[in-house]
This record gives structure tokens, sequence and C-alpha cells, in this order.
């Protein structure tokens, strides 16, 4: 019995006494726990051709139209998550910014940090304007918030002018390793940084436009896109890692669901617009170019109308989020309402010519383009000159030209499918009405009266 | 590794006990007249003196005892023999039943044994024979309703042992992943599952136990009985003992059995034969004024099928036989039927066992051949276990259990978008599955039905590549999936009897195994060729010393046992898959990627390091009570903060003993309260980012989605429950009623969170969900004589359960969602309301009459995807099982039910979405066919309110706009269903050879059997098609919504049993 006794006893004691593991046993070697600054800010990058590359925004802009399954272009009452934004690339550059071992061997900590905080910036800009309120002050704050209130759409503009400001200033000379959109080179992001501004600027031309010229001067001041070269692009890469969203759809997944719309072709096709080649392909059955009522649901078919074109659905098909062109339509609207001095014809011209550069590669038909009597800048007619020009160059990137379309009312031909008006914002995602449910009820009653409807207005969109 | 070396030194030191020991003892086996199987617990004295022993877990015993003493051996229920010592030293004894109390022996949590009478909490035990009794895949699914509170899920035949998925009272986490412990022979074994929701169905690895060994299961069912098993014993343990060789005379059984069965796909959602393909019902044509069908519609809203000669899909390869020919356009009724072939299940399983006065063992062998319903679909599986015990001396044995199991398979896949399920889905009416099957031309090109349109004006087809779905029987070949598993698992051990009352056991127990699984995509069809492999490596290691003590005084006895253990888990695996495509047709292998290839290397390591004891004390064999308590250290834990207790305590009273009233055989009640828990997967404490995609040598990194927390703690279960137990007539009619509640807190919840917090999901601890239900069994013998009996048993279970808190600010908790069309739906768990609710687009109603609100085109208003349609759990389920004895032959019949619940079916959905189901062609109230022009009195009639006059409203609106475009495809409150059924789950017809033939035949004894496995689905609250116990939503341990579900089977077979 003895024996039992101090063996239990011993057994006891070796078996309580095992209490601590070995170290590192609940620390992962299957993920690094190191980050590295600008590697996080390649993958916020990574994220940015998912801001234009999407049917839905194609169908905001009403550039393209459904072949088949028509659905989506009939603008349901449907919700759309603006999660992936928050928890892909805004999380990995707020990693970034609250980092404390970033490394100068990526280059000057100082120029990740601003980088990081224009890239910020920029998503968040094009959140406010597909949604209107969002969180912001408090958001991307892990366990600190989980339930972030949302800022209103005013408040984050201002502060995004301050960002974007703050970046600029605190950059210093020395390029940057793992850039894959400026390759590294600080003063390409100054002058982005920039034009970002511009472009919020010329936002607030209805709602308030003494500040919208006094911050579109100050961005044109610091300096703003001056040639293609300047432009914001992802270049897509012709393997699968890295490919087009549009090659994916198209290519791998048959899906021959996109047609020019009629109204884009009647704009472009009698004036020759040597873009149109490049935006569509002739019908197979005629060899013409010929659009598909947006949201028409019986007459349908890939065979009789002009498919998205191949260029744009090519594997390593660019994705052009930001360009001379727009700055230059820009300028002409800001010559036109006299913020700036210059003439406005000028600018468009520019920015035709540019855009023709950018799309087919060469502007040697823009004197000839610009000649038609349609195309050439009209002064009585120039709002919706520049507006509808505008809208047929960020072709595409139907988010853009949908917020422009929603700020000046052109291009004036978009229909309204079984007469659903085309939507004036993205509806919350519905899972905030679980998760976040007290501040989304307040960003809903605040802005729509409790409703959260496709057809809210936007601050800016008065 | 320090611990490892203190078990193994432990070790060592019961062989020093082992030289020490020399004593002379009489020993032998005791075991059940009947059966002869070995009966544990019988107390053995010597008469006239306090010597006394009794037999362990094997029915052995030894006694010190001198010639002429008398032995008195001596077991509640069973007939108390005296024999007098004579000169043997080996003395075996069989006991006859007495017929008189309910005397039952289990095994209890660490496999130490107990009579049930002085348990304070609610075991059920299976007899073996369930899980052989039609010759079932997957064992978990055998517990279907012969356990009161196990709901279990199963899944299709098809899927030729499929998932099943096993929940004890209730949903106990508001995760959901409460999934009992599986331990075999006292071996935990892991029960995981390589499969997703959706592609093949691998299945649940419990299913390497083979069914034919088992002896009993054990279900322990609430932490009273699993709180020894502590960090692992929150959500109970199934215990699975399996058949031993005995101990006793030399003597060799042998057994053999022999089961071929064949299956048949039945169930299908009902489809309509009156329109084929396309989208509008006028044909298309082609310049040369050929009509044709639409092959590039996936949809069944085309012309009428009346025989009208049209280009087939066929007619447009130029490879076929009917190229450029215009063929009658007619339905193909079966057309997704045919498709399934019979399929046949052929099983062999041999055993010999057998023992001397020292040794025991048996060795048994299986195998099972599989070919499923779908085409090209199979498995193999073979299992060899040996178990064997030897006393080396008359204190010291050596014991052990090995089990092999390997499997390899090609599975079919299941859900919406893989494999041939997408026919109920998407398809045509028309199209016949026999042009289908062969899909390969002789040159090589494959036939498909979903194509491009030819071009109008040269009638050709320009490309063959298919739109969105391929030929199912491409799917099937060329489309595979292929797995193999090999794995050990077992135990090996000592166990050393210091004293008469004193025994002392030390055992090492693994589970090891090896999943491959590897995938391909083929060349020529809708997806980018493509091919993943992926080796998985388990090894899981239990380390565990125990020390027992049992002794009986006058009116005490004394049960007590101390132990530790220490788990170790290492798992590793590695996947890899191309991306880009495949660089050359037919060249499977990861080389061939196009581009850099997907990679992942995953190592993980787990160590939980244990003690624990308990204590159980009774008194006149009336009064029992109960207490045990253990430690558990978690390596997954917080470093300073891994170390939790987990104590139990139970109470019985067999109050029987105090009336004495004749009729009632047994009567006991019973009390316990405990505490269980459960801990989490590793690496979920510290912070590490993820690795992205590689652009041009830039690598890139990213946030993790999941915030890790560093302040976890793991989930504790406080759990109380009564019980009665009562036997009348001499066993002839019993009850078993037990009363249970259990509040689960401190849950380890992955917590969806908004995103805009920068993560969508975090580890916290929060929560609290208490069950609480009711279990009855009910057993009876109506019938006993020598020509005819009949046995019966009835359980059933009721559990409620309610979220009673989530976490600080939070309300709702997301388990899962699934989006189709951009339309959503979710499993939302709410504060104050049952655990998981169905939550999605309902209708809009009228608040004042309840009635639709129509808009202003007459098509039904619907909410947004926020509704609650309330839980999916069912009220209740259970089983009701009958034997019978009529002369030679053997009759038993197994009846599962289940009430209430509710699921979603996409499958049913979609089939009328695209108009293939057989609403999409009902009769109107204008007596004309639903898809007839509305201006000739077609159409759908819909009743309601219009949302903007708020007039009643009843009107004709065009059915495909109606079905396709909004009630199917938006409005999820039309394809919910309540999950109440009643099915005959199992039935087996067995005819055992008599004497007077046996006398002549080589053989002890020989049966024959008729089994169907899943043979009437009784009666379904569902519609025809879908089938509400075998959701299985793949892996996902919550069965909320089906989609693609592989289609119901049915089994039908001979079994041949033969004993030498």
């Amino acid at each position: 019995m003895k024996k039992t006794h101090i063996s239990i006893i011993l057994f006891t004691l070796l078996i309580t006494a095992c209490n601590k593991f070995d170290e590192d046993i609940n620390i992962t070697t299957n993920e690094p726990s190191q980050a590295s600054g600008m590697q996080l800010i390649a993958q916020a990058q990574l994220s940015l051709p998912g801001l234009s590359s999407s049917p839905q925004g194609e169908f905001m802009a009403q550039y393209l139209a459904e072949t088949q399954y028509v659905g989506v272009s009939l603008y349901p009452e449907e919700s759309t998550s603006f999660y992936p934004w928050y928890q892909g690339p805004l999380a990995d550059l707020q990693a970034v910014l609250t980092s404390e071992d970033l490394n100068a061997n990526e280059g000057p900590i100082a120029n990740q940090m601003a980088v990081a905080m224009i890239l910020k910036s920029y998503y968040f800009w094009n959140l406010t304007d597909r949604w209107g309120d969002i969180p912001y002050t408090e958001a991307l704050k892990g366990n600190e918030n989980f339930t972030p209130v949302y800022d209103t759409q005013e408040s984050i503009y201002l502060d995004l002018f301050e960002q974007l400001k703050q970046a600029t200033q605190m950059m210093v000379s020395g390029d940057l390793s793992n850039d894959i959109i400026y390759g590294g080179n600080i003063s390409k992001w100054e002058k982005f940084a920039n034009s970002t501004r511009l472009l919020m600027a010329l936002r607030l031309s209805e709602v308030n436009p003494a500040l919208a010229q006094s911050e579109f001067n100050s961005a044109l001041n610091d300096g703003v896109f001056t040639s293609n070269d300047d432009n914001f692009v992802f270049h897509h890469l012709a393997e699968a890692n890295n490919e087009n969203y549009w090659y994916d759809q198209v290519v791998n997944r048959n899906r021959e669901w996109w047609a020019l719309t009629e109204g884009l072709v009647s704009i472009m096709k009698p004036v020759d617009d040597p873009r149109l080649e490049i935006f569509g392909n002739p019908n197979r059955t005629q060899g013409q170019y010929i659009g598909l009522t947006f949201g028409e649901e019986d007459q349908i078919g890939t065979e009789e109308y002009s498919l998205l074109g191949d260029a744009l659905y090519a594997q390593d098909a660019s994705i052009h989020l930001m360009t001379y062109a727009q700055i230059s339509f820009a300028l002409a609207e800001a010559a036109h309402y006299g913020w700036i001095s210059g003439d406005a014809e000028l600018y468009y011209n520019q920015a035709i010519e540019s855009s023709l550069e950018q799309w087919t590669g060469s502007s040697a038909a823009a004197q000839s383009f610009l000649a038609q009597p349609d195309i050439a800048f009209n002064q009585g007619n120039a709002l919706e000159q520049i507006a509808t020009q505008r809208w047929v160059h960020l072709f595409m990137f139907g988010y853009e030209a949908w917020s422009e379309w929603r700020r000046t009312g052109y291009p004036s031909n978009l229909v309204q499918p079984n007469g659903v008006a085309v939507p004036t914002r993205l509806a919350y995602p519905d899972n905030e009405v679980f998760n976040n449910e007290e501040n989304y009820k307040q960003a809903v009653d605040r802005q729509f009266g409790g409703e959260d409807p496709i057809h809210g207005t936007l601050w800016w969109d008065q | 590794m320090k611990c490892k070396i203190t078990v193994l030194m432990l070790l060592l030191c019961f062989q020093y006990w082992t030289l020490s020991a020399q004593e002379k003892f009489i020993s032998g086996t005791v075991t059940i007249e009947s059966d002869s199987m070995p009966l544990p617990g019988v107390t053995i004295l010597v008469k006239g003196t306090q010597n006394g022993t009794s037999t362990d877990m094997d029915g052995h015993y030894s006694i010190r005892a001198d010639q002429g003493d008398i032995l008195v051996f001596s077991f509640i229920g069973f007939i108390t023999q005296e024999i007098q010592v004579s000169q043997q030293e080996v003395l075996h004894v069989a006991l006859r039943e007495s017929m008189q109390g309910l005397e039952e022996v289990v095994i209890t949590a660490l496999g130490i044994t107990r009579d049930k009478k002085s348990l304070g909490y609610a075991t059920q035990e299976v007899d073996g024979e369930a899980f052989s009794l039609t010759n079932q895949q997957n064992v978990l699914g055998s517990l279907s309703g012969r356990v009161a509170g196990v709901q279990v899920m199963g899944s299709s035949g098809a899927s030729m042992g499929g998932t099943q998925k096993i929940k004890i009272r209730g949903v106990n986490s508001i995760g959901g992943g409460d999934q009992p412990l599986i331990v075999v022979d006292g071996t935990p074994i892991s029960n995981a599952n390589f499969s997703g929701s959706d592609q093949a169905d691998y299945g649940n690895l419990a299913q390497d136990v083979n069914p034919n060994n088992i002896a009993s299961v054990n279900v322990l069912k609430g932490p009273a009985a699993s709180a020894l098993y502590g960090i692992r014993g929150q959500y109970g343990v199934i215990m699975i003992t399996t058949k031993k060789g005995q101990k006793g005379p030399k003597k060799v059984n042998v057994d053999f059995s022999s089961t071929f069965s064949v299956e048949s796909a039945y169930d299908f959602i009902e489809l309509q034969n009156l329109y084929g393909g396309g989208s509008s019902q006028t044909f298309r044509t082609i310049d040369n004024g050929q009509p044709y069908v639409d092959m590039s519609v996936d949809e069944s809203w085309g012309p009428r099928m009346d025989g009208t000669p049209v280009r087939q899909v066929f007619s447009f390869y130029p490879q076929d036989a009917e190229y450029g020919k215009l063929t009658p356009f007619l339905p193909h009724s079966n057309n997704i039927k045919d498709f399934y072939n019979t399929g046949t299940t052929f099983s062999n399983n041999i055993s010999v066992s057998g023992g001397n006065e020292n040794t025991a063992y048996r060795l048994s062998a299986n195998n099972t051949k599989v070919e499923g319903v779908v085409p090209n679909s199979q498995l193999d599986r073979t299992n060899v276990s040996l178990s064997a015990s030897l006393d080396l001396s008359e204190k010291l044995s050596v014991l052990s259990n090995i089990n092999y199991a390997t499997n390899s398979g090609r599975r079919p896949s299941q859900g919406s978008e893989y494999g041939g399920s997408f026919m109920v889905q998407w398809f045509q009416r028309n199209l016949d599955m026999n042009r289908l099957r062969n899909y390969k031309y002789d040159d090589g090109t494959y036939l498909h039905w979903n194509l491009g349109r030819p071009n109008s004006s040269t009638g050709e087809i320009t490309d063959y590549e298919p739109l969105y779905w391929n030929n199912p029987y491409f799917e099937a070949f060329e489309n595979t999936s292929e797995d193999k598993r090999d794995r050990f698992f077992g135990d090996v051990g000592l166990r050393y009897k210091i004293l008469p009352e004193l025994e002392v056991s030390a055992f090492i127990r693994a589970d090891m195994f090896t999943q491959n699984i590897q995938s391909r995509q083929a060349f020529g069809g809708t997806r980018l060729p493509s091919f993943s492999i992926g080796k998985y490596q388990n090894k899981e290691f239990n380390y565990e010393v125990l020390a027992q003590y049992k002794k009986s005084w006058d009116n005490f006895s004394l049960d007590a046992s101390v132990g530790g253990n220490i788990y170790d888990r290492e798992y590793t695996y590695l996947y890899q898959a191309t991306v880009g495509g495949l660089s050359s047709p037919g060249f499977y292998n990861i080389e061939a990627s196009i581009d850099r290839p997907d990679v992942a290397s995953y190592l993980l390591e787990k160590q939980i390091r244990s003690f624990y004891s308990l204590v159980s004390v009774g008194y006149k064999g009336i009064y029992y009570i109960d207490a045990s308590i253990r430690n558990d250290n978690s390596s997954t834990l917080p470093e300073d903060n891994n170390s939790y207790w987990y104590p139990s305590v139970s109470t019985s009273v067999v109050f029987s003993e105090l009336l004495n009233w004749e009729p009632l055989s047994f009567g006991k009640i019973r009390a316990s309260y405990a505490q269980a828990g459960s801990d989490l997967s590793p690496y979920q404490t510290s912070k590490y980012y993820g690795v992205g995609t590689v652009y041009q040598g830039t690598n890139t990194m990213y946030v993790p989605d999941n915030l890790n927390n560093p302040d976890i703690e793991p989930s504790f279960s406080n759990s109380f429950e009564a019980g009665l137990e009562l036997d009348f007539f001499n066993n002839r009619l019993g009850l078993d009623f037990t009363y249970y509640q259990q509040k689960n807190k401190n849950q380890i919840l992955n917590l969806d969170i908004s995103a805009t917090s920068g993560y969508s999901s975090t580890v916290i601890n929060a929560g609290l969900i208490e069950n609480d239900g009711f279990e009855l069994s009910l057993n009876a013998t109506p019938v006993q004589n020598d020509t005819f009996s009949w046995d019966m048993t009835f359980n059933i279970n009721k559990n409620n359960s309610e979220v009673v808190s989530l976490a600080p600010g939070i309300d709702v908790y997301t388990y899962g969602s699934t989006t189709y069309s951009s339309v959503t739906s979710y499993l939302n768990s709410y504060e104050g309301k049952p655990f998981g609710s169905l939550v999605g687009q309902a209708y809009q109603r009228d608040p004042a009459t309840g009635q639709i609100l129509l808009g202003d085109n007459n098509m039904p208003l619907y909410t947004d995807a926020t509704h609650d349609f309330g839980t999916v759990l069912p009220d209740f389920n259970g089983g009701f099982q009958n034997n019978f004895r009529i002369g030679q032959f053997n009759i038993a019949a197994m009846v599962d039910f289940q009430g209430g619940g509710q699921f979603f079916s996409r499958s049913k959905m979609l089939s009328v979405r695209t108009g293939q189901d057989i609403l999409t062609v009902a009769t109107n109230e204008n007596g004309m066919n639903v898809r007839d022009p509305l201006e000739e009195g077609g159409g759908v009639q819909v009743h309601g309110i219009s949302a903007s006059t708020g007039e009643q409203v009843s009107a004709f609106v065009d059915a495909r706009t109606y079905y396709r475009n909004e009630v199917g495809r938006r409005i999820y409150e039309e394809w919910l269903y309540d999950a109440s059924y009643v099915k005959l789950s199992e039935l087996r017809v067995q005819y055992n050879l008599g004497q007077d033939i046996m006398s002549h035949l080589p053989f002890e004894t020989m049966s024959f059997a008729l089994i169907a496995r899943n043979p009437v689905m009784i009666w379904q609250e569902a519609p025809k098609g879908i089938n509400p116990s075998e959701i299985s939503t793949g892996a996902q341990s919550i069965s909320w919504y089906e989609s693609g579900q592989l289609p119901s089977v049915r089994s039908i077979g001979l079994n041949l049993n033969v004993t030498f």
C-alpha cells in the first residue's frame, strides 16, 4: 500500500509539474509574424482593380448590358457589401500606419507612411461616393471598436483633403521597393495625391462651390498629372495569379454576358469614335457595331450585339483608375466655371487627345475627331459636352462615371429598365444590421429617414 | 517530452512490482452462461472470510484461497454460485442470469467499468448487433434513433459512407461545432472531416471503425458522464467497445459473414414533361429555316415538346450520326434518373477469436467494395484488427488493440455547382441521357449539351467549349476526385494487480493517419483544367496511467480511481494546386501548372496534460454517491492561463430495494451536476500575417480577416440532470427518463463582427447557450415464448435551446451564409431566441391581414435578407426499434423520426426557377396551363394587397417572370421546408438454419438474411425529392440548407453468416 501512495503522490507531482509547454508550441510557423510595410502596401494595391472591375459598376453607368440572365442590370433593391474593402486593403494599410517596426530597407519610412495614407484616402473616397456616410474615424480599430460609428460624407471629404495634404507634406526624397503601381517613384505618388484632391474638389461643385473652388486650386497648385505617364493604372499580368477580372469571366468561365449598350454605341458610332473598336467587337451576325438596349430582357443574345472588346478582357489588360484625360476634363470644367484661368476648350481638346492616346495608343486621330461638329467644343453646351465625353473616356470604370453622372446628370440618355431609375447610391451590407445595428440605424435615419434605399441622395449629390 | 519520459518510468515501475509478486492465487474467468461473454464486476468471496475480489473488464479474477475453501460468485441479476476449491489453480465459472433486477455493467469514462445501478447519470448502450444489422458504411449512422438524445444527420448513400453528423442533447455551442469525442477501446480517435460544403464528401473519419467489430457503443450524453474527459468532454463522448476473444478453456471461434447489396437512387424532385430547353416558346432558327433547340440556355422555359422536328444539340456535331438532321422534340421524362447506375456493395468479414487460460485474442478482417450509383464512383475499404491480452503472471497482463484501416475512393461531387447535381437545377427536359452517355466521339471531341448558339448564317457551331455546364458524364469520368487513407489506431498497455482491490494500468494510445486527396478538372470542360493534390498527416498520442481501487465492506463499497494523461497531437499537410491551366492534356501533375502553383505547407502541434480522480461510495447496494475532478492544461490557451479544473458529482438511490413491491423489478432515481469544457485550435492567441499573391517578384502580405485574441479561456458547460429508471415484471417493461439542463458559457466563438473594424471575425469568449430537455427510452417485451418473441425499444427526446447572451454589444451571431444570384440567406443566432434561425428574404406582408403585398406589376414584394424564419433545429426526434423472433426467423426493423426543424432547399428553388419543376406547368384557375399567354387565360394567379393602393388584388402574371425572376430567385420564404419525417431506416429478415440441418454441415451456426437500408420514407413534410434526413451541407456542422443534394439511395441485399 505504501508503494501505491508514494507512486500516486509522485505521479500527481509530475503531472502537475507538466503545465509549462514549449515556449513556441502555440506560435504558428505557417504564417509570418513579422510584417513588411511595403508588402502590406503591395497587397492593398492588388485590390485596386476591384474598384473598377465590376459588372454592377458597368450597369450603374450603363456601359454594358446583360446578354443572358438579365438581373443585376434591372437595378434590384439589393445590398452591396463594403466589407471586403475594410477587411482587405484598408486593414492592410492601417497595419502599416500603426506599425512600430517599419523597415527603412524598403525605402524611407516617411514615404511608406505617405503612400499608405494616400491609398487609404483614395479607397475611402471611392467608398463614400458609393454608399454615402460610412464608418471612417472609428473604423479599422480592431478590438478597440467592433461597432464603429458612421461619419457623414461631408466630414469624410473634409478629412480626406487634410490627410492627402499631410501625406505629401511628409514625403522625403528616396524611392520605395515593392511598389507595383509607380515602381517606388515618390513624386508620382505626390501627383496622384494632388490629383485625387482635384477630382474630389470637383465632386463638390454642386453642394459647396466655394469649397470646391478653393480645394481645386490648392490641389492644382501642388501639382497634378501632366501626361498619361502619370496615370494611376493597375497593370494585370499574363498569368492566372494576377489576371484581369474580365478575362476570368469571359475566357475562363465562357461568360459572353456583356454587350455594349445601345446608349454607348449611339453616342460613339455616329461620330466614328476611334475608341469604339477597342471598347467592343462588331457583332457576329453582320460585323456591325450594334448596341443592346440596357435592361432588355427578351431581345437578348450574343450573336446580334457588340460584345465587350477583346483588348479589354485580355488576361493582362490594364485597369485605368485615374488618368491625365480625367484631370484635363476636370480642368476644362473648372475653366468653364471660372474657377481657374485658362481656356476650357484647350483643356477639353487636351482631354480628348490624351484619351485617344490612352485607349488607342495614338492621338493621331484626335484632330479629325475633334473636327466633327458634334465633338468640337461648343461653349454653349460645354458642360454636357465635357461630361458626355468624360463618360465615354471613363468606359469600364463604371462607378466613377456613375458618380459624375450623379453630379452632372450627363450623359442624358441613360434609360430606366422597367421604369426603375438609375440608382443614386449603393445600399449598405445586410450584415451591418446584425453586426453594427445601432450605428447603421443612426446613419440611415440621418440620411434617408430610416430606409436604406438605392435611390437615396448623397450629400454632394444635392 | 519530459512528460513522456515520466510515463515511461511509471511503466517501468510496474515492471518492478511484477518481479516482486510471487503469491499463489486461484484464477479464472467468469462468463455469462447464455452467451459466453465475459462478466466483469462479479464479486468473489471466500466463504466465511473477508477475503474477496471481483472480476476485471475481461471477466478475469484471481483470489487467494486454500483447498477446501468455498468460493462464492455473486453478481446482481445472476444466480449466485458456490464452488469448493479442489486442487486446481484455474477455475472458470459460468453464471446464469436470474431474470431478477436490471444488472448491467457499463463501461464509463476512461474505460472504467461500473455497475449501471450505481451511476448517477444517464448512459445508453447500443448493442453491437445494431451496427452490422444492415451493413452501414459509417458507424455513426447506425446510432440514428437508437439513443434518446442523440440526433444523427446523414448523407445520401450515393456518397458511399459520407458525412454523418451527430449532436447530443441539442446544439451546445453557439458556433455549432459541438461534436462528441469518439473513443474506441479507450483510445480517442479523430473524427475529422476533409469535406467542404460541396464537391466530394469524404465523410467523417469515425468511418474507419469496422462496424462488424463492435461489441457495444455507450453514449455518455452529458458532462456528468463525460466530466472525466475534461476539456474534451463538453459535448459528450461516444465510447465504442470492440469484440474480444475470451480466456478460458482453449477454443477457437471463426465467424464469417458476407453481404451483397444493390443500391438504387430513388426520390427525385417531380419535374414537368411538357416544355423543353429554351427561354421562349418559339424555336430559334438558322438562316436555312431549320428550327433548333437553344443550347445556350440551361433552362426549360422553351417550346412545347410536341414532337416537332428540330435540330437538337447532337445535330451540330459533325462527328455525330445525326449531324444536320432534324429529330422530334420530345420529353425524356426520366433523363435525370437515367444518369444514375445501380450500385453494388460487396462486403466480407472474417474473424478468428479464442484464448486459453492466460491469453485471449481476436483477429478480424473486413473488405468492402462499393460501386456507387453515380457513374464511375467507387470505394474500397479494408479493415484489419487484432485485440489480444496476455497474462504474464497472475498479476500482470499485457493488453493491446490494433486497428488498421485503408480506404480508397473515387467519390461523386455534391452541391449545385459540381458533378451531375446541377441537373435538377439547370437542365433541359428534352435531353436524352442515353445520348449524353457516350460523351466522347471517336476523334476525342467531347459531346456537351450547353454550347453557344450556332452562327445563324452558316448554321454551324464555332466553339464547342461548353458554356456553363459540362455533360454530366464528362463530370463523372473526367473531372474525378480520388482519395486514399491509411490509418492505424489502437493501444498497448499493461495492467497490474497490486492487491486484489488495487489495479494499476498504463497505456500508450495512438491514432495515426495519412489522407491523400487529389482532384482534377479535365481539358474540354467549362473550367480551366487543373490538378490539386494534398497529403494530410495526423498523429495523436495519449499516454495514460490509471490506478483503480475497489473494495467492499459489509454495507459499504468503494470505487476509486486516480490517473493522468498526456495528449499530444501533430498534424501536418502539404497541399498544392495548379494555377492558370495545365501545360499538356492528360498530364495531371503540379509540374504541369502554367503559372506559379498554389502551395501550402502546414504544421499544427497541440498538447493537453491532465490529471484526474474519481471516487464512488455505495451503501447497502442502494445509495451511491460519486465525485470526480479533472485538471487540464492545454497548450492552445494563453501560456499564463492554461490550467483549468472540471468537477462533477452524482448520486443514485435504488429505491426498489426499499419498496419490495413485486411487479417493480428495479427502480432507481439519480441526479448529477458537472462541469466540462472545450478549448480551441492552436494559434488563435497570437498575431500573424497572411501571405498573398506574388506580383512579378513582389511578395505581398496581408492582415488576416480574423482577429486573434491573446486572452482566450476555455469554454465551460455546467450541467444538471435527474433521471428515473424503472423495470417491471422481470424486465418485460422498462422505462428510463432523464431531464437535463446544460448551460454552456464563455463559448469560444469566431464571432462575425462588422468588417469596418478591419476584421470580419474575432475569437472571443462570449455567450451563454442553454439547453434543456428530456429523454425517454421505453423498452418492452410484449410477447415472449418459445416460438415467438417481440422486443421493442422506443426512444424520444425533446430539446429546447436558448441563446441567452452573446458578446457585449452584439446580439446576433452569424453561423453561416449562402449566396446565390446575389441573394444571401443566413443562419443566425439571436439573443433570447433558440439557436440557429434561418434568415433570408421573405414576402412583404400587409401588417393587418398578413396578406402578401404586391408591386405595381402584381409581382410579390419581398423584404431584405433579414427576415427571421425561426430555428432550424427539430423539436423532437427519436427512433422505434422492433425485434421479432418467429421460429427460426429474426426480424429487426428500425424506424427513425423527427418532428420540426426546417431547411432551405436551393434544388427546389432552382428547379422552379429554371422551369423544370412540375409546379411551372400547373393548370391555373382558368383551366389553362400557367405558361399559356396571359391574354389567352394563362399565367399564375397571385393574390394579395397592392402596396401602392392598398387594394385587394387577384391577378394573373406571366409564369416565367413570376417563377424565374421573382419567386424562384428572391423569395426564400417559398423554399423553406419543415424537416419532419418518419423513415423506415433499416430492415433485416434473418433465417437461422435449424439444428437438424446444421448437424449435416461443418458449421456451428448458419443464417441468411435479407437486409434493406432506407427502404421506405414513410412520411415527410417536405416535397418529394428532398430528403430531410440527409441534408448534408457537406461538412458544415449544422444542416440548414440543401443545395444539389445527391439523390437518396435505397439498398437491398443478402447477408450470410457462418460460425465454425
